[in-house]
Parts: C-alpha cells; structure tokens; sequence
C-alpha cells in the first residue's frame, strides 16, 4: 500500500501541493493539470540547455516521465517547482554523459579581468544606460539566446537559473546539488562571459 | 580617477565582487566600499553598469510559447504510461 505523504507537515507552502496530494492519492488524471502548469516553463528552460530544438523536446518529455515515476516520493519539504527543475537538471546532465560531446572548458576569472590598456579607454557604453525596453528588440533576443547557448553547461545551467528562472542563490544550490559559494563563482563567470559577448554584439552594430 | 592604473588591488577586489554586490548579497560595509570606489573609477563604474545591463537582460528575456505538437505529444504519452507501476 502506498503511503500518501502529507504536505501540512512542512513549513514549505506551495499552491502545487494540493494538486500533488491529489495524484498521489489515486487521482492520476490530475497528472495532466501539472503538466499544463508547467510545461511551457520547462520547455523554455530546455531550449535554453540544449542546442537543438528536438534535444529540448526530449528533455520535456524525459523529465515529465521522470516526475511522474518519482511524484510519490515529492516529500513536500520544497516547492514543486525547485523539485521539478532539480529533476530537469538531472535529466539534461545524464542526458549529456550520454552524448560523445568533448568536456567542456572550464571559465577562469583572470580572462574577463580587464587589462590596463581597455580599461583606462572604457567608458560606460550606451547599451548599459539606455532605457530597457527601447534595448531589447527579436534581434538582441536572439542574440542573448546564441550567446547563453554558448556558455559551458555547467555555467549556463547557473545563469539560466538564477537570473532568467529567477532562483535564489540557495535554491540553485539545492537544485543542482552545489555549495551556495560554488553557485556564486559559476554565475560570476558565466554574467562575465554573456557580457563579454554582448559587448563584442554592440561594438559590432553601433 | 585611476585608469591609468586598471590593475589596482581595490579595482581587483571589486571586480570579484560585482555579481554578489548586483545581487545584494554582500554587507552595507563592502557594499560602501565598492559604491567609493566606483565613484572615482569609471573603468570600474563601466564594468558595474555593464554587468548589470547584462542580468537585466536575462531577466527581461521573453519566453516562447510551447509548440501545440509537444504539447499533445505530452498529453498523449502520459495517457499512454501504464498507471499501475507507479503512484
């Protein structure tokens, strides 16, 4: 027999719980509403992790599975959401061990560190102060999507999650199962790199 | 001004710092500290602005909206998933 897992117990509130406890109690239709709830986040979050557009469909369709195999064994300690990704990140990972792409290279702080010669000619560039919203056009889209594509997996699943999935420090610690610190070192490197790129685009199209 | 001298220790100590500053995630004595010398350094000032130009953007970045086909694909397989192995 299937013990269901109360989500009162915990101090953690989630609107998800109610709809989990729901599937875990026999309700399995239910499964679907969940899916709905989060499908086109976690479909984002894969295009944003896979270079290919039928690798990120894989990704969406692993990972529900892989919720649906695990969901009795949610314990309600942490929102469904921090649950799901932590699911969604291991399915990309062991997804990519599986693939014959060569390591990736590691980022050190000491090559965005700017030189003597750069520094002392920067000034702040229009791109940094101008509003936001007159900024941000499909093109520059795109150009952030190829850009974030571009940074080393381990540093991409940080910045993918703290700054565009919106996590906390200590969230993408406990979803990808690293030390706050270490959270904090990837994501460093990882804005250094995106900006490094986005300054190469602008130098280009002013 | 220090630009003729971008590889000054504070300039260095700040440059590690940016992103927990960014995220707010440092104590009001470093904070101060980084905010002094940014002030005087606009090598510095510049690295800070565009770093933060650069969260801004991912915060702002739109999300694409799931093809129809993988949505009902997703349907379709969870219909499909023999329901007595799990649950």
């Amino acid at each position: 027999m299937t013990t269901v897992k109360n989500p009162n117990h915990g101090k953690v509130k989630d609107k998800d719980f109610g709809l989990i406890q729901a599937i875990n109690s026999g309700q399995v239709d239910k499964f679907n509403e969940l899916v709905k709830r989060y499908e086109q986040k976690l479909y984002n979050f894969s295009l944003r992790m896979c270079h290919d557009h039928s690798d990120a469909e894989d990704m969406v369709q692993d990972t529900f599975l892989n919720v649906f195999k695990y969901l009795k064994d949610f314990r309600y300690e942490t929102k469904f959401k921090n649950w799901l990704y932590k699911v969604a990140a291991s399915t990309c990972i062991k997804k990519k061990r599986k693939s014959k792409f060569a390591p990736e290279r590691e980022l050190s702080l000491d090559e965005f560190r700017p030189g003597d010669e750069a520094a002392a000619a920067e000034q702040v560039p229009e791109w940094a102060l101008m509003p936001l919203d007159k900024l941000l056009n499909e093109e520059l889209s795109s150009v952030i999507h190829q850009a974030i594509l571009s940074i080393p997996r381990k540093y991409r699943m940080v910045i993918v999650l703290r700054d565009i999935e919106g996590f906390s420090t200590a969230e993408t610690a406990q979803i990808l199962n690293l030390s706050p610190a270490n959270v904090k070192v990837r994501l460093h490197r990882a804005r250094l790199y995106l900006r490094d790129k986005l300054k190469g685009y602008f130098k280009n199209v002013q | 001004m220090c630009n003729d001298d971008h590889d000054h220790k504070h300039c260095l100590e700040m440059f590690e710092k940016l992103s927990e500053y960014i995220d707010g995630e440092l104590d009001h004595a470093t904070c101060e500290k980084i905010e002094k010398h940014a002030e005087n350094c606009v090598a510095c000032f510049s690295c800070l602005e565009t770093l933060k130009r650069t969260v801004a953007l991912c915060k702002n970045v739109t999300e694409k909206p799931i093809p129809l086909k993988l949505s009902q694909k997703l349907k379709e397989i969870i219909r499909n998933i023999p329901k007595t192995t799990t649950l």
